[in-house]
């Protein structure tokens, strides 16, 4: 699947950068992807980033 | 209390039977296309890559096809073969002419530490040898080919599609490779591909039918185009992976086993097929966010992803003072073995109080993904 956007999830209680949420393109699935290099999921984050993807990323306040 | 006595006791004679030929030696995990968690039908194409019906059957497409199949769980098994599915690629949209970089393959990846008995990179390397059952109205060659990703090796072999849609056993044997070890951990490093398209970039070379380094030329030469035509389509079942250079009878598995080996990649949590499916305990944290701890039913390979279908009200939280709805969850701290999950957007909620997730409508569907 193409991805569409790549947001930064911070957690609620430790206000720390957890995961990221991403949605892909022409699709209703999101994926909740964990920092974890072996995670094929973040592979894929950071080659779309390599490649120019920009993380959309609002700590909070 | 019963007693037993013997005169002698003598080695026992004959072959014996090693720990990788007892219960597992197929390396193919859900070879028989029994297990579908995600669903049992998917049309892909436009770099749909990834795992879609049969669990641990991945599509993967490169290049820029505009062919697109129709990917199922289908029932058209070899008649008298104890199979009762298979994994169908059917063209729905065709493509007669190829791009050059174009293909499309249907894989399955393997971690490194399940592969440390094959000797890889040693004078010692096992050969593997691949059975499986296959079926497509269009005749010709096809490819199979193995990907060392540790090391950047690969081998393919060609096999023909004889009679038209007609189901026929192909066994094709890989020498053991001398050169580059498998990684022991819980990454990828091999892949088993079945090539269906190939453009000119995988074709123009010689077929790499033994070991080396990898050359996008020599993989799939032969190939035919399954993409050409909308009538054509593929089946494939009885899939086995196994040391040696003999294909030993299919290794069937009860269900439960076969999908507990499943689990180890992709464990469905709520499926969406029904209103209401709980997914987990949870407590309100703040007046807008409450966590959950999910469990998983088996250590997964990694800290997986959640994988989760988002629509407005998709999801709920309840507890005895109210509940509100959301659409879509978030993941934390999560590891092999657990996670804790919020939900993804602000509900309105009292502080303190307990209650549970779940998903509310009929396609709110959550899952955990460490697929390789």
């Amino acid at each position: 699947m193409n991805i569409n956007t790549v947001t930064k999830n911070y957690d609620g209680i430790t206000n720390e950068f957890c995961s990221y949420q991403v949605t892909y393109v022409n699709s209703n699935r999101v994926k909740s992807v964990p920092l974890d290099e072996a995670n094929s999921d973040y592979q894929a984050i950071q080659e779309w980033i390599a490649d120019g993807g920009v993380v959309i990323d609002n700590p909070p306040e | 209390m019963s007693e037993l006595k013997v005169d002698k006791v003598s080695p026992r004679t004959g072959t014996y039977v090693s720990l990788n030929t007892v219960g597992s030696k197929n390396i193919i995990i859900n070879g028989d296309m029994s297990i579908a968690q995600r669903g049992t039908s998917v049309n892909v194409g436009n770099n749909d890559n990834g795992y879609h019906t049969c669990d641990r059957w991945s599509f993967f497409e490169s290049g820029s096809p505009t062919a697109v199949f129709t990917m199922s769980q289908s029932t058209d098994v070899p008649t008298g073969q104890g199979f009762a599915t298979s994994l169908k690629m059917d063209c729905a949209t065709a493509q007669g002419s190829l791009g050059a970089s174009d293909l499309l393959r249907i894989e399955q990846r393997f971690e490194g530490q399940n592969l440390q008995y094959l000797k890889k990179g040693t004078s010692s390397a096992e050969s593997l040898t691949m059975s499986f059952w296959v079926k497509s109205n269009k005749t010709g060659t096809y490819i199979a080919e193995l990907n060392d990703s540790d090391n950047g090796r690969q081998i393919s072999k060609s096999y023909t599609i004889d009679s038209a849609s007609t189901w026929e056993k192909k066994t094709l044997t890989f020498e053991g490779d001398t050169t580059g070890t498998i990684d022991n951990d819980n990454a990828l490093s091999l892949v088993a591909r079945w090539w269906l398209a190939a453009g000119t970039n995988f074709t123009s070379g010689t077929l790499a039918t033994s070991w080396q380094a990898n050359d996008n030329a020599d993989r799939a030469v032969g190939q035919v185009n399954l993409a050409d035509n909308t009538a054509n389509e593929w089946y494939v079942t009885g899939v086995q992976l196994e040391a040696g250079t003999t294909a030993s009878d299919f290794e069937f598995l009860p269900y439960d086993m076969n999908l507990d080996r499943c689990y180890r990649y992709y464990q469905m949590v709520a499926d969406g097929t029904s209103d209401v499916q709980v997914i987990s305990n949870a407590v309100s944290y703040t007046t807008t966010t409450a966590y959950g701890v999910l469990s998983f039913i088996k250590e997964m390979r990694s800290a997986p992803s959640l994988d989760q279908t988002s629509g407005t009200g998709y999801y709920n939280y309840s507890n005895v003072g109210n509940s509100d709805t959301f659409d879509s969850f978030v993941i934390a701290q999560p590891n092999t073995r657990n996670a804790r999950l919020n939900n993804g957007d602000t509900i309105a909620i009292t502080v303190g109080q307990s209650g549970w997730f779940s998903a509310r409508t009929t396609g709110g569907k959550i899952a955990l993904d460490s697929e390789l």
